[in-house]
């Protein structure tokens, strides 16, 4: 017989795919506990603290392996530097685990995977990091943060210092998983109960009696509450992106970049089986993702469909009272929840997807009615891809003016801005997913200068 | 000292019943050796003698709590509870898939030196035993996979990134 997989190389190999290859820890951890099912809750339970840990400490992880070691972290193997990366976060964040046991299930794992010649240095760098814990506590923001300093930079330009670091913090908080109830299914006590009953921690959300805020569950794909449809995956932020879109009964609203289609759902339910929803996204498989989400919430006014929204669609021209741009963006607003981000994104790659927001909103606003809403949103606190996108958009599409959402939000959120018909949520001052959103109104008299 | 082939899924020698071991001879001896070399060098934690193309009862296992176990002649006399795991076996390489065992056994058998041993196993120890007592009667845990047998990419993919 095999030897069967332990939670500590599952985690090792999680790291590694998203560490040295790129990939998306929210993925490859989905992927890895799907595939082992059987692990206890309490082994996923690590492996998911242990992961998402070590990628949201990384920066002061490599600084303090850096100080420890001679070799720098950026010479070492991979699999060298990935295993002590994991075990530097077990032995200075998680209490629980005796330093002995780290260290010793560190060296096991670098005999397992053939560098016997290298047990003595994980050894030593590891006791070294337990003897000296209290050497590590950083002041620099980007080491004590783990937050690259360019980013920290614009943003204390932005929104100053106490705001920043009130986002830095919240960053390294586990955001709850928020849900939309889908009300027509049932009522919110019988999905509160259900819930329960199954072992999740249920609190109601400050933005709306609608959403729930879940924690402490195994596996969400497994509750019944979600298996029937009552309850669909929808950070706040983007429930506000909904209550920013407001369709009236009988709309047809058009989803330019749908998947998985929180926002496109959240419209089928404020049209109550009236009206049509179409949820566009580029590849089959974002369009099978919608199409799973519509079967399972079971919405009949809504459709998925395979369109690059950098195409025109010529059927659409003018037909839409309300098109969703919920667009690519640098994601910055999901650190929380996404934290490899912090590491990949760059100046350049903004500068990217600002152009790349610009070339759909160019051809989404062609599908607005008059008298009918675009609304504009991302998930990221970037000046490029949020503000100056919608000067941008009314600068060059004079049909368009700006739409007050002052009322509109829920009567948690409170700015200025929103009379001029856009709010930037920060993470930390608004409890959700840092997200932008900003509705424009088509005037009825076009002005025909396509 | 030697490492043995071992056969793979397919290969009729594993379909067969195994006949009982009467004595212990130097080649029995180097036989359940090698079956520990071949063991650990493909990172497995239990074989069967069948899995090195010879048709008798012996197994052995190591499941790291410490013990090898040479089992000779072995026979469950008890079994209870029921554990749900991912199995893979060194014969059926690349695959996984998902048995239900017992999770707890008794098993009876012949050590090394012919002694009678009485040996309690739970949980990875009890579904390796089982696993390797199947061996004996030419049956396979493919069999009893509920669901699909699925890949087992994990080691083969980070190794080359050294």
């Amino acid at each position: 017989m095999t030897k069967p997989t332990k939670s500590r190389e599952l985690i090792l190999d999680i790291l590694l795919e998203v560490l040295e290859k790129g990939g998306h820890s929210h993925v490859i951890l989905r992927q890895a506990l799907e595939k082992y099912q059987y692990l206890e809750k309490q082994d996923r339970a690590l492996i998911t603290r242990v992961v998402e840990g070590t990628l949201e400490y990384r920066l002061t992880i490599d600084a303090v392996l850096d100080r420890v070691s001679k070799t720098p972290v950026e010479k070492m193997k991979p699999v060298i530097r990935t295993i002590l990366r994991m075990s530097v976060y077990q032995l200075l964040w998680m209490d629980r685990i005796p330093d002995r046991a780290v260290c010793s299930q560190a060296v096991e794992l670098a005999e397992a995977r053939r560098f016997h010649g290298l047990k003595g240095f994980v050894n030593g760098v590891l006791r070294s990091v337990s003897r000296r814990k209290e050497e590590f506590a950083f002041t620099d923001w980007s080491l004590r943060y783990s937050m690259p300093g360019w980013l920290i930079d614009r943003w204390k330009e932005r929104y100053g210092a106490e705001r920043t670091e009130g986002m830095l913090r919240a960053f390294l908080e586990t955001p709850p998983t928020v849900v939309r109830c889908n009300l027509d299914r049932a009522s919110l006590a019988e999905i509160r109960e259900s819930l329960e009953r199954q072992g999740a921690a249920v609190a109601e959300s400050p933005f709306s009696p609608q959403l729930l805020e879940l924690s402490g569950y195994d596996h969400l794909e497994s509750l019944d509450a979600f298996v029937d449809g009552w309850i669909q995956v929808q950070d706040a932020s983007s429930f506000l992106a909904g209550q920013a879109a407001a369709p009236k009964a009988g709309d047809r609203v058009l989803d330019v970049c749908a998947a998985p289609g929180g926002k496109s759902l959240h419209a089928a339910d404020q049209l109550a089986g009236t009206g049509l929803v179409v949820a566009r996204d580029l590849t089959e498989a974002k369009a099978e993702l919608i199409e799973e989400n519509i079967a399972r919430t079971g919405y009949t006014n809504i459709r998925a469909e395979v369109w690059d929204a950098r195409e025109f669609d010529p059927e659409w021209e003018g037909q839409a009272d309300v098109v969703l741009a919920d667009l690519p963006c640098s994601g910055l607003g999901i650190i929380g929840k996404k934290p490899e981000i912090k590491y990949q994104v760059s100046p350049g790659s903004i500068a990217e997807l600002a152009a790349l927001q610009r070339e759909i909103l160019s051809v989404a606003r062609r599908y607005v009615k008059p008298g009918g809403r675009l609304v504009y949103s991302t998930c990221t606190i970037s000046r490029q891809e949020n503000e100056d996108q919608r000067a941008w958009f009314l600068e060059q599409f004079a049909e368009f003016e700006p739409e007050s959402l002052a009322g509109r939000l829920s009567p948690a959120v409170e700015a200025e801005s929103l009379r001029e018909g856009y709010i930037q949520l920060l993470p930390g001052r608004d409890p959700c997913d840092g997200f932008f959103i900003a509705a424009f109104r088509k005037q009825i008299s076009e002005k025909h200068e396509i | 000292m030697a490492i043995r082939q071992v056969r793979t899924i397919g290969d009729e020698i594993l379909t067969k019943a195994c006949k009982p071991v009467k004595e212990m001879t130097p080649r029995t001896r180097e036989l359940i050796e090698d079956m520990f070399d071949t063991m650990y060098e493909a990172n497995g934690v239990g074989l069967a003698a069948p899995q090195v193309g010879i048709l008798k009862q012996i197994v052995v296992i190591d499941v790291e709590d410490g013990e090898q176990y040479v089992l000779i002649n072995p026979e469950i006399v008890e079994t209870s509870g029921s554990q749900t795991g991912v199995e893979g076996c060194l014969s059926v390489p690349g695959k996984c898939g998902q048995v239900t065992r017992p999770d707890h056994v008794v098993v009876r058998a012949l050590n090394e030196e012919m002694e009678p041993v009485e040996i309690t196993g739970d949980g990875l120890l009890a579904r390796c035993i089982c696993h390797e007592c199947d061996h004996l009667k030419g049956s396979l845990y493919v069999d009893l996979v509920e669901g699909e047998l699925m890949d087992q990419d994990a080691e083969a993919a980070e190794d080359e990134g050294i």
